[in-house]
């Protein structure tokens, strides 16, 4: 029986993907144009997102699709720069902050004792302050700057996944292959690496896709009020922040770059929700 | 008994007239109707004064936080904000060199803590002012220049002793930031910061500062105008940002608008819009928005760099855009306010940096910038986050990129900003605003320009511009003080290298509620903010 070429393979695969989880097959679209739109946004944008040479409150029209802001600047342009700001600020603080909580968690939850009661209570500690006021405090000791959100970020979803990465360790590490891997000598390290990680994996990225949507929202709200992204830089949170200034004057500087933030969320949300139920025994349908 | 003062007064009358000409005409049947004792007036200031030592401080939240609460030796009239009458002082006179001025003071005034106001009181305050070692960057910064010393003639009387005879002293002295504090209050706190030492002979008492939300005044049964205040109280709401400010104004939350920041153009609209009750109006705020740079510090310590952002900011972009158009670009004096003391526009317009087309400004100035760094330089760009100061700093950044100058914005609070700027941490301030004390040529050389200047954020200091600037300070006939104001403003356009970049003088849009009588905007926005004689009709 002769083999069935792999593209047709993949194309098989994903149709079944597409049936199954239609939902989010609409989101991995979402997510892959707002990644495409910001690798290529200095080649998309048709001008440069700080340029201020057009006159302002310019309602949309042929030239200018999504009108000037206040201060003559192509809303177009800066929403599309504003994807790359926020996949940036997204996945950069998503890696950073879910890898080591997850780390965090996994370590302590296999060596256990002391060094784990004691660290769960540092997460109690960063857990118990509301986000937000979190956010705004280590921005205001830190300084407006995109990397300085990142590091906010990174701060705020590092507790989360070290709990949640713990709860899931301390189920492998209750499995008999864990202890057999130890009665056969491997070292700590070893069983961290090679059997504790890769089983706790498919939490790792279910947590690292619903959290970049998460940390956009952040990124976002920082901005519009004023403590994220310095003031200038073309940030969906800032954009709508300087268009509430204007609201009925430029409607349009509040509604696509609002437009912009529920689409990425939702397109990341819809990815996530797919990629957890697909993760999930419990919840995997008929696929594959 | 009132007194006018010749040159300054015919000066300011005409100023008066074309501020006044914008406002719309005052409601004729309100001037015949009997006054109402009672109610809260509501207004608002732009942010949070945190210091409210009306002496050593200059953000004009700070004024307004204590207008009320204090008296001056001299005002001007409520009732005509063209003239200059007494407040404290029931009577002034001048020798006839100019050089002596004798202040008779009002008797039976009393503080606010029922201690009685003398000419000790009159004197401390002035000493403070006058000290060399005290920083006080309005009423200080304006009369060291002019006055040799004070003395306590008697407890009603007070002699000021001048340097020379100068014609901007009476209304310097008459200005909203000379006022009088209590002798044994500076004594006990050591300076006029906290709001218990707020305690003055003015028409109303301080009695709440709950920062970051609101400041109350309630009227002062024991003023000394009997009668007076009309209002309970005023109360000022700690707005920050224009949306804020423009919804509390839309929910009729305020009852005046009549400070920095004016409305813009598209905010005015807006709240036309929203409330009807309400008289709107555009005028001149006697203020520049500034670009500071700091030559204490590379790269702009170098005049080259200084001079290639002196040819590169397009103050005409920045007055359309950050403005909407209101304003007046480039003038270094506002020949709207100080008539023909202003170098005329069409000779301001030709300058280097002001002229129009911008191409061949930019070309030399981004030679200049290459000249000393090739590559271009990044530089951090400063604003308060106020008024639309990032607006007016995004527009800044975007004219230096064009010759290398690569800027990245730092926001700052209010009263951080000027904590900074004060202490010169900083490179560029892309927008500010100084507002002139006294509506005088004089005011803006003092605030900006010269080397002891109160707002000479830029740490500028140019010996000519100095000499200059004393030279139309001593000149009392009016044909050369002329000129030499003309001389002083042709040679700062010239030598194009100054930290202090006037990009120009700001207009704005207010309103009044209908409600309120008797109020008359200042010639200054640090005028008439006392409220003594505004009331609520029904």
């Amino acid at each position: 029986m002769r083999e069935r070429p792999p593209v047709r393979r993949a194309s098989g695969a994903i149709g079944r993907l597409v049936r199954a989880q239609p939902l989010g097959a609409a989101g991995a679209v979402v997510v892959l144009v707002l990644i495409l739109v910001a690798l290529f946004a200095p080649r998309l944008a048709p001008h440069g997102p700080k340029e201020t040479g057009f006159a302002t409150y310019v309602a949309p029209s042929r030239e200018f699709p999504m009108g000037t802001d206040q201060v003559g600047r192509d809303v177009l342009s800066r929403v599309i720069w504003g994807a790359r700001l926020s996949l940036y600020v997204g996945l950069a603080s998503v890696l950073f902050g879910i890898t080591l909580g997850a780390l965090w968690g996994v370590v302590t939850a296999y060596v256990g004792g002391a060094a784990d009661t004691g660290s769960q209570r540092v997460v109690d500690c960063l857990m118990a302050l509301p986000p937000i006021i979190l956010a705004l405090s280590l921005m205001a000791a830190l300084g407006q700057s995109v990397n300085n959100v990142i590091v906010a970020l990174v701060i705020l979803l590092t507790p989360t996944a070290a709990r949640t990465l713990r709860s899931v360790a301390l189920g492998v590490v209750a499995t008999p292959f864990i202890e057999a891997a130890e009665a056969a000598g491997a070292s700590r390290t070893r069983v961290i690496a090679r059997h504790l990680i890769p089983n706790c994996l498919a939490s790792y990225i279910v947590l690292v896709t619903t959290n970049i949507s998460y940390s956009i929202v952040v990124e976002a709200s920082l901005s519009f009020i004023g403590a994220g992204a310095p003031a200038d830089e073309p940030s969906w949170g800032g954009m709508l922040a300087q268009g509430i200034q204007a609201l009925e004057t430029a409607p349009w500087m509040v509604f696509f770059p609002g437009l912009a933030i529920s689409l990425a969320v939702f397109g990341l949300n819809l990815l996530g929700d797919s990629i957890r139920d697909l993760t999930d025994p419990r919840l995997r349908g008929g696929l594959g | 008994m009132p007194m006018r003062c010749s040159r300054l007064a015919r000066m300011t009358a005409r100023a008066a007239l074309v501020a006044l000409a914008l406002v719309p005409p005052v409601v004729p049947a309100a001037a015949q109707e009997k006054p109402r004792p009672g109610g809260i007036l509501t207004w608002f200031d732009y942010g949070d004064p945190g210091r409210l030592d009306v002496h050593a401080e200059s953000p004009l939240v700070v004024q307004q936080a204590t207008a009320g609460i204090y008296s001056g030796l001299l005002q001007y009239d409520p009732d005509d904000p063209s003239k200059i009458i007494g407040d404290l002082a029931e009577k002034w006179t001048a020798s006839p060199d100019g050089k002596t001025y004798t202040i008779h003071l009002r008797k039976n005034v009393k503080c606010h803590d029922g201690q009685p106001f003398s000419s000790a009181d009159v004197k401390a305050s002035f000493d403070r002012l006058l000290n060399p070692e005290f920083k006080s960057p309005k009423c200080g910064a304006a009369l060291k220049p002019m006055v040799a010393s004070v003395e306590a003639v008697d407890p009603n009387t007070v002699e000021f002793k001048l340097k020379f005879a100068a014609a901007p002293f009476v209304p310097s002295v008459a200005s909203a930031w000379c006022r009088v504090a209590a002798k044994h209050i500076l004594a006990k706190y050591g300076d006029l910061n906290a709001a218990e030492a707020q305690v003055g002979t003015g028409p109303f008492k301080f009695k709440k500062y709950e920062r970051g939300s609101v400041i109350e005044w309630e009227k002062n049964p024991s003023y000394f105008i009997p009668g007076l205040p009309y209002l309970d109280g005023v109360k000022q709401f700690i707005l920050v940002g224009g949306p804020t400010q423009l919804a509390a104004a839309k929910a009729s939350k305020v009852m005046l608008w009549d400070a920095w920041p004016p409305m813009r153009k598209t905010q005015a609209d807006e709240l036309g819009r929203a409330r009807t009750d309400v008289d709107i109006y555009q005028a001149p705020i006697n203020t520049v928005f500034f670009v500071y740079l700091n030559a204490k510090k590379p790269p702009f310590d170098n005049p080259d760099m200084r001079r290639a952002v002196n040819l590169v900011i397009d103050r005409q972009d920045l007055v359309a855009k950050a403005l909407e158009g209101a304003g007046v670009p480039c003038a270094i004096l506002d020949p709207k306010l100080v008539g023909d003391f202003a170098l005329p526009l069409d000779e301001v317009n030709k300058a280097p940096g002001c002229r129009q087309p911008k191409d061949a400004d930019v070309a030399e100035a981004k030679k200049l910038v290459e000249k000393h760094y090739p590559g271009g330089l990044d530089v951090e760009v400063a604003v308060r986050q106020v008024g639309n100061y990032v607006d007016r700093g995004q527009l800044v950044i975007s004219q230096l990129r064009k010759i290398g100058i690569r800027g990245t914005m730092k926001t700052h609070e209010s009263a951080a900003g000027y904590a900074a700027f004060g202490k010169g941490d900083f490179t560029i301030i892309a927008s500010q605003d100084r507002a002139m004390d006294v509506n005088e040529p004089s005011g803006v050389f003092h605030i900006a320009y010269t080397t002891d200047s109160g707002s000479n954020y830029g740490q500028y200091s140019d010996p000519k511009v100095d000499e200059l600037t004393e030279k139309a300070l001593k000149e009392t006939n009016r044909d050369k003080r002329k000129q030499a104001y003309w001389e002083l403003q042709r040679y700062l356009l010239a030598k194009g290298d100054h930290a202090s970049i006037a990009v120009g003088w700001v207009e704005g849009w207010f309103f009044k509620d209908k409600k309120l009588r008797n109020y008359k905007p200042g010639l200054t926005t640090y005028d008439n903010n006392t409220f003594m004689k505004v009331w609520i009709a029904p």
